[in-house]
């Protein structure tokens, strides 16, 4: 066991002695705030839009609309009736940058509820959703009023709804909003993502590097193929912790001091919003913490094995790419898991072990998880963690001696069972 | 008598579709300097993998210090230093010493001592806090040297030590190797310069495709394997004395060249009676030298010229011979 730890030691005090351990210590808490700030700022901020309203209306519809939209803040909007040629002449004018977009009204808009809507960017979702916004409580207005209700009285029954979130955790209202929660899940995935893939390629060089070196052949003289797997692995996962803890204060040191950071960025209210504390209880840390280290573990073992079939650094990186693919699969899905966490597609990813690091934490975060899902999810993941590591372990003891081409799957069976 | 500090009793190794070492068996006596002789591709490495217990052998047992265990439960009596030799090289010299003598079971603090007395007596002292990739490739192999036997193991097993050393280092290894034995140390070396294994060695045990040749004391072997070797020089005519050469039961070989002659003798005739012999045949002789035939003679003469070639190549991915 001495040896274990000698070698557990080793790992950890040469990669926090490295310089790139302490560059991303410093960095990873401005990379991650950035990640979250960067998007809802660029959201945000979108500067005002001059856009024409062909209004082809018989009624004054077209010119309720421009003045509705005037009123809010997005569009600076002018009235153009509808003609021959207006379309192409207001298309060219956009064409020349002296217009982002037009609007066509018609009676459509209030008989069928149609409309169109052409500009330079159609793809901003905070646009659209003015429009319909403004168009849809006209059109309702405008119907209303040609049954003869009272104009007043519509104005007064169309009563804005600002909804407020709060996430129901257990059978507690924790107060955490909609945009935190989404914030805490999608902040949560990247750096379970990032530091199980990280760090687990750093095991894997470190494998590579005994093996070329063929410094493998003293310590396994010295010590079991497996304990110095094992030991590696250890050494490795405790950097990661440290890096977590490192991160954490960093973290912390920036929220304490986001107001003045904010201020500094313009000071967007969304921004703000989102940017508050995420309500982050010890069970959340729990889950995350668990699921991290499962994540580690289960993901290192496979990339120690990939190491040793490999027989120097270009081919490991070759090899580990279906690696790095399985654990893709719940990264690529982490939008659609915080859309719908209870979704069959969501809860299947929480339980496959290979997925469940990922998809577990974001619906832990995104929605409450029955407590026999969790659990079910934990002993999954401990199994596949304990079969993994057995078969990696067979792997890596045959590979590490081994040079020359990579073995192909059949050699991969056989070493397996030659363990 | 004391137990041999290393037996191997019939041992195989195979990879796939080629036998590395074959039904191999040798015993190693405490205090020796033991040369594994062979070819490239012989078995030399995969044997003492088998003993470091790095690989373990298909067929057969490694016996280390007359007790039971393998090379690695024994590990800490053992210094192993490979052919390919390898070290972290981003690790601190003294760090890294320190390490690989942890790995042999010597406790942190202890390490840490001998690792410094060690740096400093072979020059790197100043060194030890440095980056073991800023050394020159001497001081690493001084530097390998140490973690070898940092651990005072009684066994040190050195898989090709002079293979690739210049000679300044080469003559330093020597004199480690030697002094290492005055101290009582046992040590197994794999070597295919013969001319290293004949000045260090005790004994020795000749190996080629896998197979023991020989093995034995080295005095015994240049006595068994081969004749003696005689030159023979004559003042005048050899006259009669001609005729002697020509009894096969007396001389195996002849390079006749009329004023000299070089014979090999038959395995049991005797030198002493042939020149009895040549003395009554009247014959004036000039010279009459009785010389060892060299290592290297009898190395080429057991394993032949092709048997530098394994019997077949090892599959791509396989182990190295």
């Amino acid at each position: 066991m001495r040896k274990v730890w000698a070698v557990i030691r080793r790992e950890f005090v040469e990669r926090v002695r490295s310089k790139w351990f302490w560059i991303s210590a410093l960095l990873g808490p401005v990379f991650f705030g950035g990640m979250i700030v960067v998007p809802v700022l660029f959201a945000g901020a979108g500067g005002t839009r001059r856009i024409a309203v062909v209004d082809g209306t018989t009624g004054a519809f077209g010119a309720r609309v421009v003045a509705e939209l005037r009123h809010g803040k997005i569009f600076r909007a002018t009235r153009v009736p509808a003609g021959a040629g207006v379309v192409d002449s207001v298309t060219q004018l956009v064409g020349a940058k002296q217009l982002d977009g037009f609007l066509i009204v018609t009676d459509a808009v209030v008989e069928t509820g149609t409309a169109e809507y052409r500009a330079s960017n159609v793809s901003s979702f905070r646009d659209v959703a003015e429009l319909q916004d403004v168009l849809a409580r006209l059109a309702v207005a405008a119907r209303l009023e040609r049954q003869g209700v009272d104009p007043t009285l519509v104005g007064r029954a169309q009563l804005r709804i600002s909804l407020e979130t709060k996430k129901i955790s257990g059978s507690k209202t924790t107060g955490e909003s909609a945009a935190q929660s989404f914030a805490l899940a999608y902040v949560m995935g990247v750096v379970l993502f990032l530091v199980i893939t990280i760090y687990g390629v750093n095991v894997m060089s470190s494998v590579v590097e005994e093996k070329t070196t063929r410094i493998v052949e003293v310590l396994v003289s010295s010590l079991r193929p497996f304990q110095l797997m094992i030991g590696k692995v250890l050494g490795v996962g405790a950097v990661s912790l440290f890096q977590f803890v490192l991160w954490g204060l960093g973290a912390k040191l920036l929220l304490s001091q986001r107001r003045a950071l904010l201020a500094g960025l313009g000071g967007v209210d969304e921004a703000r919003q989102v940017f508050q504390m995420p309500h982050l209880s010890a069970a959340t840390l729990g889950v995350f913490l668990s699921y991290f280290l499962g994540g580690f573990f289960l993901y290192s073992a496979m990339y120690a094995a990939v190491g040793a079939m490999s027989s120097n650094e270009q081919e490991a990186r070759q090899a580990q790419q279906p690696v790095m693919f399985l654990l893709l699969i719940a990264y690529v899905s982490m939008f659609g898991l915080t859309n719908n966490p209870e979704s069959t597609y969501a809860v299947t990813l929480s339980l496959i072990p290979f997925t469940a690091p990922i998809a577990m934490p974001v619906r832990w975060a995104a929605s409450t998880v029955p407590v026999d899902e969790l659990a079910g999810s934990l002993g999954l993941l401990l199994t596949g963690i304990v079969a993994v590591t057995w078969v990696a372990a067979r792997i890596y003891r045959v590979g590490i001696l081994m040079t020359g081409k990579r073995p192909n799957i059949k050699e991969l069976v056989r070493w397996v069972r030659a363990g | 008598m004391s137990a041999p500090v290393l037996a191997l009793d019939r041992v195989t190794k195979r990879f796939s579709g080629h036998t590395a070492v074959a039904g191999l068996s040798l015993s190693v006596p405490r205090g020796v300097i033991y040369g594994l002789l062979g070819p490239n591709g012989a078995g030399k490495t995969t044997t003492i993998r088998m003993i470091m217990d790095v690989i373990e052998p298909d067929e057969g047992s490694v016996r280390l210090f007359g007790e039971r265990g393998t090379g690695r439960d024994h590990s800490a009596r053992i210094g192993y230093l490979p052919e390919e030799r390898g070290l972290y090289r981003r690790m601190r010299v003294l760090d890294l010493v320190v390490f690989l003598a942890e790995m042999k079971g010597v406790e942190r603090r202890r390490a840490r001592a001998r690792a410094a007395d060690w740096l400093e007596r072979l020059g790197l002292g100043a060194w030890r806090m440095r980056r073991v990739d800023e050394l020159s490739k001497g001081m690493q192999q001084k530097v390998q040297f140490i973690s070898t036997v940092l651990h005072e193991p009684e066994l040190v097993v050195l898989d090709e030590p002079f293979a690739g050393l210049d000679p300044v280092n080469t003559q330093v290894m020597k004199d480690a190797v030697v002094e290492l034995r005055r101290d009582g140390v046992t040590i197994l070396f794999s070597t295919h310069i013969m001319e290293q294994a004949e000045k260090l060695c005790d004994q020795l045990c000749i190996i080629a495709r896998g197979r023991k040749l020989v093995d034995g004391a080295l005095a015994d072997i240049k006595r068994t394997q081969t004749g003696h070797h005689l030159v023979i020089g004559f003042d005048g005519a050899p006259g009669a004395a001609v005729q002697l050469f020509a009894d096969k039961r007396v001389v195996q070989k002849v390079d006749d060249y009329g004023q000299y002659a070089e014979l090999e003798l038959a395995p049991d005739a005797d030198p002493q009676r042939l020149l009895a012999a040549l003395v009554r045949s009247g014959a004036r002789l000039a010279r009459f030298e009785l010389s060892e035939p060299s290592l290297n003679k009898i190395f080429i003469d057991l394993v032949g010229p092709d048997a530098a070639t394994p019997e077949a190549r090892p599959q791509p991915g396989g182990p190295r011979a």
